[in-house]
């Protein structure tokens, strides 16, 4: 029992299970809205704000484990997606680790920047496997759109994974 | 490090086709479909009401458009299905396939993919209905792609847009305008001139026919007649007109059976991405098959090794692109699906022999 208890409260096990559930969003709902026909990324929103809520290596850790959940929804190789998030969430960590008071809108703009890159790394990666015609200028549009979508939704997002992350209860 | 590591060895498993990654994959998709369908379920209304604000003025004008659609369609489609069984029956007596033969299963789009770099759509229907990995999948309009992905109750469909995606089709060119038929050693009031008019006009046949057999005429068809002169003589047929056996006579050739149907040349489509339509490559510059036209109809080649059977409409020839040298033109083709409206397909439940996996 002791054993369920302490996997419970496993900061990875809440985060897969937050991870969950963004992933459902994005499979339901952000799938069918598409504003300029861009599909909003929630986990690389996810991803990038673990990075900002608890620095660029325990963020680097969880942009991994959120990009493997996409990876097993997408057709593109396993571990692709994972790679790139966990790149994400380390720049959003690093790049937030300069700011010297942190205040809302540093932190939207950093997880603004991050997705933008992360949008820009993924097609990059999909090329360097194999896939051929992802390289355009429509990237551009893209990185532009969720990023402007993430830099809006970052603030929320950010204490979700705060919570996710948090370090385990001390022993009474 | 460690992640970068981990990412690589997962990628190579993956593009290698490891099982232990198809298994964890399949896995997580059988455990993740309830998460799934309940989110949809509670999303649902956030859904309608974006699209409702978003395309609103589209769906009013889309409906008016297909109401104007279905008064048409209605009456093209009882000829079409004339034609239909006619084409069937053909096909039967000279022992051609067919797709009638092919059992199908019909399913409905549940979603497309969440990512901005590829074209695959998800269906509700999977291995309980005999889908398998390879198999074509088509709508009304016609081909869209096919499986890449199958599970349990659900099967992934990759589109004929996605750049991993190639098909063998044959590119029809249509029949030549004029046909001019001379007969040798006539006088010009003996040649005649035949024109038959078509839509495109693409393909060059020989124009001259002749024939040195004696009272033989290819592909006659001349109707079988009497002839009864001035005097009130009958002659049987067979012996009036040009058409006498045994007399070297300036007679009327017809063109055999067959040289005016279309001319088809094999390629293979390649798609290019959501923003770009998908090419025919490797066409041949053969002068029989004449210039392609703008229009000009893709289908599927079909034969042992394709990916679908033969005569599937793919769409028509959108631009050509012609190249230098032997080699042969590029064409770019309008798919007669509209791929970003999709709602139920149809999936052909034959597996190429390119798709099915080696025996052990």
């Amino acid at each position: 029992m002791d054993a369920i208890l302490q996997f419970a409260e496993n900061r990875y096990t809440r985060l897969v299970l937050v991870g969950l559930m963004f992933l459902s969003l994005q499979t339901t709902l952000f799938n069918e809205m598409r504003p300029f026909n861009v599909c909003l990324q929630v986990m690389l929103l996810l991803a990038a704000s673990c990075g900002l809520a608890k620095g660029s290596s325990t963020g680097a850790v969880a942009g991994f484990v959120v990009g493997l959940l996409y990876d097993f929804v997408l057709t593109t190789p396993l571990g692709l997606c994972a790679a790139v998030f966990a790149l994400v969430a380390y720049l959003a960590g690093f790049a937030h680790s300069f700011v010297h008071e942190s205040t809302w809108w540093s932190r939207s703009l950093v997880a603004s920047g991050a997705s933008a890159i992360g949008m820009i790394l993924l097609p990059i990666a999909f090329t360097v496997t194999g896939a051929e015609g992802v390289l355009t200028l429509h990237i551009f549009v893209v990185a532009l759109v969720v990023a402007a979508f993430n830099a809006i939704f970052s603030v929320p997002v950010e204490m979700v994974c705060r919570w996710a992350l948090r370090d385990p209860a001390p022993e009474r | 490090m460690l992640l970068t590591l981990t990412s690589v060895l997962l990628i190579t498993l993956d593009l290698r086709g490891s099982s232990v990654v198809n298994g964890s994959r399949s896995l997580f998709g059988t455990l993740f479909r309830p998460i799934e369908s309940a989110t949809r379920v509670v999303t649902r209304p956030i859904q309608n009401t974006w699209h409702g604000i978003t395309h609103y003025n589209d769906v009013v004008e889309e409906n008016r458009r297909l109401r104007d659609l279905v008064a048409y369609g209605q009456g093209a489609n009882i000829a079409a299905i004339a034609t239909v069984r006619e084409a069937q029956e053909l096909l039967a007596l000279n022992g051609l396939p067919t797709l009638a033969g092919i059992s199908s299963c019909t399913a409905q789009v549940v979603g497309q993919s969440p990512s901005n770099f590829s074209q695959t759509v998800e269906i509700n229907r999977g291995s309980e209905c005999g889908i398998k990995v390879g198999m074509p999948v088509l709508n009304a309009a016609g081909m869209i792609g096919k499986i890449t992905n199958v599970y349990n109750k659900r099967a992934v469909v990759m589109l004929l847009t996605d750049p991993a995606y190639s098909l063998s089709v044959k590119v029809v060119n249509t029949p030549p305008t004029t046909t001019t038929t001379t007969v040798p050693g006539a006088s010009t009031d003996s040649t005649t001139t035949t024109t038959t008019t078509t839509t495109t006009t693409t393909t060059t046949v020989p124009r001259t026919t002749t024939s040195t057999i004696k009272g033989f005429t290819p592909g006659s068809t001349l109707p079988v007649t009497t002839t009864t002169n001035a005097a009130g003589v009958t002659t049987p047929p067979g012996t009036a007109g040009p058409n006498r056996p045994g007399q070297n006579t300036n007679t009327q050739i017809t063109v055999p059976p067959g040289a005016d149907l279309p001319l088809r040349e094999t390629g293979a489509l390649e798609g290019r991405g959501l923003t770009k339509s998908p090419v025919v490559r490797f066409i041949e510059n053969q002068p029989r098959f004449g210039a392609v036209t703008i229009g000009s109809p893709v289908i599927t080649a079909g034969g042992a090794t394709s990916l679908a059977p033969p005569d599937i409409v793919v769409g028509t020839v959108s631009k050509v692109v012609k190249r230098t040298g032997t080699l042969g033109p590029i064409l770019e083709v309008k798919l007669s699906a509209d791929l970003s409206n999709l709602n139920f397909v149809r999936v052909l439940l034959y597996q190429p022999i390119t798709e099915r996996p080696a025996e052990p």
